[in-house]
């Protein structure tokens, strides 16, 4: 039933396993979260489904196996993603960056369109740019664009491609709060519409309030998974976010690094349900 | 002032020899030796232990961070620059004896260096320096076999150009072993190119600057006349680099190789086999731009920089293995018979003479003038279209494109094989202008100085190759000065160094990208103003104006 399907995907980097034996399910309009601390191994999850890293294991779409295609064929195939830090062509407007994802003609063809004259873009990439509300931004050329709105573009571009998936590397990084929450709507919009959805991101308000399903990974293993709910109070998790002290009801002030100030939302401390699940 | 002849360099180190292993060899051979490995020795300690050696390292790998460490790069630059320098000046008055000295061997030892550094990964000492040492060696090695008796010959010389050929292998095999596909994550990969505006009208400025170019024709008088179709000649070639390094940001240096390879197989097809005018010039286009896709595929694997070090070695082995080989070509140069369709002369003999009588004849004026017209649309065109867009993904992000389901590979090949077809048609022209073709032409430096012109006139504009064609060398620009103000060839080149530096400081996308930036800035300025009048009369206190894009930001 599962229409993505990851088994035993593993990386190495010279002797350090950034990746050991991951196994992952997604449904077909699913949305699944992965999580984790920083260095966990999430980039390098998507940066070996996708392609861009070479990896042990195997990846499946719709029962096809992808393992061993270089990175344009499983984009051509269904799997889309977007990067943490945009990666958008400097050098295109807006819609042109959504055409590059949006028009994968055969060679023959592509080699013909250079003597015609120019065409208009496709439907994917206005349809992409609405479900994102982008339409204003059409014409731009990205370094006029925020960092939030080149987020979004990002994510527009995978989905003009209309993928079966899109991995989503922290859309939203550098959005403030109700930016984020708009962000989220749409994301589920779009799950809801028929297209899988693998989110990555620290902000577990997003993440929390809109996955299906959560994936946690740390040190480049699995430590948990299962819904929301269910994974916020595990034990494993809370350990890996906040450190082993967290666990304890203690007097002393949680640490707070950068990391998360709690993994419920919008209620700052240690869960109280942690010490039921240990 | 120093000439083209090689000049007498006196030895600096000892002269006489020694005996080793019962081969006399002189003492300085291994004096030089041993001096290039202390220097080596010496940098690496300079680099690992010093102050100085940290701070190169760090502003190398990340200048931001560097410059929040309180780094400056430029000074850390200056410091390098200054050092890379001295040692290279140092090594060359040691083995000045050694080598020839003139104008085109010392500069082209640069390539065996390079194909050392690429080994090296343009980072490590010793492999750069053992890799050298190697490279130095390999090719006497070769230098020793070719006189031997059973080696190939040519014309009773031993064959030429396999010294070049085995860096060029040298340096493929280094790719190989070192290269990825794809940069990896975190690679920097940053090369500053110039924007590539899209063109918003293609037909009207075409046929425009058509109709002028051939009115001129007619009207122009010989020498003028000449020297415009020199220009056309010249701006097909820059043309290839709007593809190849303007759209798609791989520098190739051999594309004039490639015009070379065209010319002479032209010359072959034409007088051997006597293939008829338009199926000859149709095969030895075809024929050059395999080669170039050849050699492109075994390039693929390299960006910026190596690239360029690359194909500039593909460029010298085309140099020295095809074109001085006298059963292919030879510096003498070989004859190509004009152009004829239906038994009319179209070449620069053609009967119609314009309006002076002399040679060359408008009528070969307009054949190359409807072929840079065809080649300049086509280009122009291209940036508007699917492949042009998927070429320049490339450009900004190989990872994102590839992601994005960019077949980075074929985007590639498919530009080099546009290029390398614009760049060979203009070889055959360039063997009809003068009834020749000769290996002298299409040396490497020449390429380096087209590349040079190129940056100048605007690499990523059709109308940037239009005004290098007009820079480039016997184009009408020269031909100009020289007539008018008695300036000569070797001044106009100087010139042309000295704009280019000028360009890459102050204009990056040259000529061409400023004549753009300016027009838009213009539009915008009148957009702008339209919509605050627009608004004024509309609604006095709203702000309608601030939807218009300022000119500052549709000039970035």
């Amino acid at each position: 039933m599962s229409m993505f399907k990851v088994r035993s995907l593993g990386v190495s980097y010279g002797g350090v396993h950034a990746l050991s034996d991951v196994n992952l399910d997604v449904a077909e309009g699913q949305l699944v979260g992965l999580i984790g601390p920083n260095g966990a191994g999430k980039t390098t999850f998507v940066d070996a489904v996708s392609g861009l890293v070479g990896a042990r294991g195997r990846v499946e779409l719709d029962g096809e196996d992808l393992t061993g295609m270089p990175a344009h064929a499983r984009a051509r195939r269904g799997l889309a993603r977007t990067f943490q830090s945009s990666e958008l062509f400097e050098d295109l407007t807006v819609t042109e960056n959504l055409r590059v994802t949006a028009e994968q003609p055969t060679w023959v063809r592509a080699f013909g369109e250079t003597f015609g004259r120019r065409t208009p873009p496709p439907s994917a990439v206005a349809d992409a740019l609405t479900t994102l509300g982008l339409q204003d931004f059409a014409d731009a050329s990205p370094a006029e664009l925020s960092q939030g709105q080149r987020k979004l573009v990002g994510v527009a571009r995978a989905l003009a491609a209309r993928p079966r998936i899109i991995c989503l590397d922290e859309p939203a990084a550098g959005l403030d709060t109700t930016e984020s929450a708009e962000l989220g709507r749409r994301l589920r919009a779009v799950a809801d519409a028929g297209t899988a959805l693998l989110l990555i991101d620290h902000d577990m308000g997003l993440v929390m309030g809109i996955c299906d399903h959560l994936v946690v990974l740390e040190f480049g293993k699995v430590i948990a998974l299962g819904p929301p709910s269910r994974v916020r109070d595990d034990l494993a998790v809370i350990t890996a976010y906040l450190g082993a002290s967290a666990v304890q009801p203690a007097d002393a002030p949680v640490p707070d690094g950068g990391t998360p100030s709690s993994l419920t939302t919008g209620r700052p401390g240690v869960p109280s349900s942690a010490p039921e699940t240990a | 002032m120093f000439g083209t002849q090689p000049q007498q360099a006196p030895s600096i180190l000892p002269s006489n020899a020694v005996t080793v292993l019962g081969v006399t060899t002189p003492v300085d051979r291994f004096i030089l030796t041993g001096l290039v490995i202390a220097v080596a020795l010496a940098l690496g300690a300079l680099y690992r232990w010093t102050r100085f050696g940290l701070a190169t390292r760090a502003a190398s790998e990340n200048e931001q961070a560097a410059l929040l460490a309180g780094l400056s790069p430029n000074s850390v630059s200056l410091a390098n620059t200054l050092l890379s320098a001295l040692i290279a000046g140092l090594l060359g008055v040691l083995a000045a004896p050694i080598v020839q000295v003139d104008s085109v061997t010392l500069p082209l030892q640069v390539v065996p260096a390079l194909a050392a550094a690429l080994f090296a990964g343009f980072t490590s000492l010793w492999i750069a320096c053992s890799a050298g040492i190697l490279i130095g060696v390999m090719q006497s090695v070769v230098y020793y076999l070719s006189t031997q008796s059973w080696f190939p010959t040519d014309n009773g010389n031993a064959m030429p150009g396999l010294q070049q050929l085995l860096i060029f292998i040298l340096m493929i095999i280094a790719l190989y072993v070192k290269g990825a596909g794809l940069p990896r994550r975190g690679e920097v990969v940053e090369q500053r190119l110039p924007a590539v505006p899209l063109p918003d009208r293609l037909l009207r400025p075409a046929v425009l600057a058509t109709a002028a170019a051939a009115l001129a024709l007619i009207v122009l008088p010989f020498d003028f006349r000449q020297a415009l179709t020199n220009s056309l000649i010249g701006a097909i070639i820059v043309l290839s680099y709007v593809v190849i390094t303007g759209y798609v940001g791989q520098i190739s240096v051999m594309q004039l190789a490639l015009s070379g390879t065209a010319g002479f197989v032209l010359s072959h097809l034409a007088t051997g086999l006597h293939i008829p005018f338009p199926f000859n010039v149709l095969g030895a286009t075809l024929l050059a731009t395999l080669l170039g896709v050849a050699a492109g595929i075994s390039a693929l694997r390299v960006h910026g920089v190596s690239l360029a070090v690359v194909t500039l070695a593909a460029a010298l082995a085309m140099e020295q293995a095809l074109f001085t080989n006298t059963s292919f070509g030879g510096t003498a140069g070989v004859t190509v018979p004009p152009p004829r369709l239906f038994g009319v002369n179209l070449g620069p003999g053609a009967a119609f003479r314009g309006l002076d009588g002399n040679e060359p004849s408008p009528l070969f004026g307009f054949l190359v003038l409807s072929v840079a017209a065809a080649l300049g649309l086509y280009v122009a065109n291209l940036r508007r279209t699917g492949l042009g867009r998927r070429m320049l993904a490339v450009r900004s992000n190989e990872r994102a494109a590839a992601a994005a389901g960019v077949n980075v590979r074929g985007v590639k090949i498919a530009a080099f094989a546009i290029s390398s077809f614009i760049a060979s048609a203009a070889g055959t022209l360039y063997g009809y202008n003068f009834g020749s073709v000769s290996a002298v032409r299409f040396t490497a430096l020449a390429a380096l100085g087209l590349i040079g012109f190129a940056y100048i006139g605007g690499i990523t504009m059709v109308s940037g190759a239009v005004i290098a064609g007009l820079m480039s060398t016997e184009a009408l620009i020269p031909h100009a000065l020289d007539k008018w103000f008695g300036i000569k060839g070797s001044w106009a080149l100087l010139f042309a160094g000295v704009s280019l530096i000028v360009t890459l400081i102050a204009n990056p996308d040259g000529i061409a990208g400023a004549n753009h930036r300016r027009k838009k800035a213009k539009q915008a300025a009148r957009a702008a103003k339209a919509a605050q009048t627009r608004a004024e009369n509309a609604t006095p206190d709203t702000a309608g104006a601030e939807t218009a894009p300022t000119p500052a930001e549709v000039a970035r």
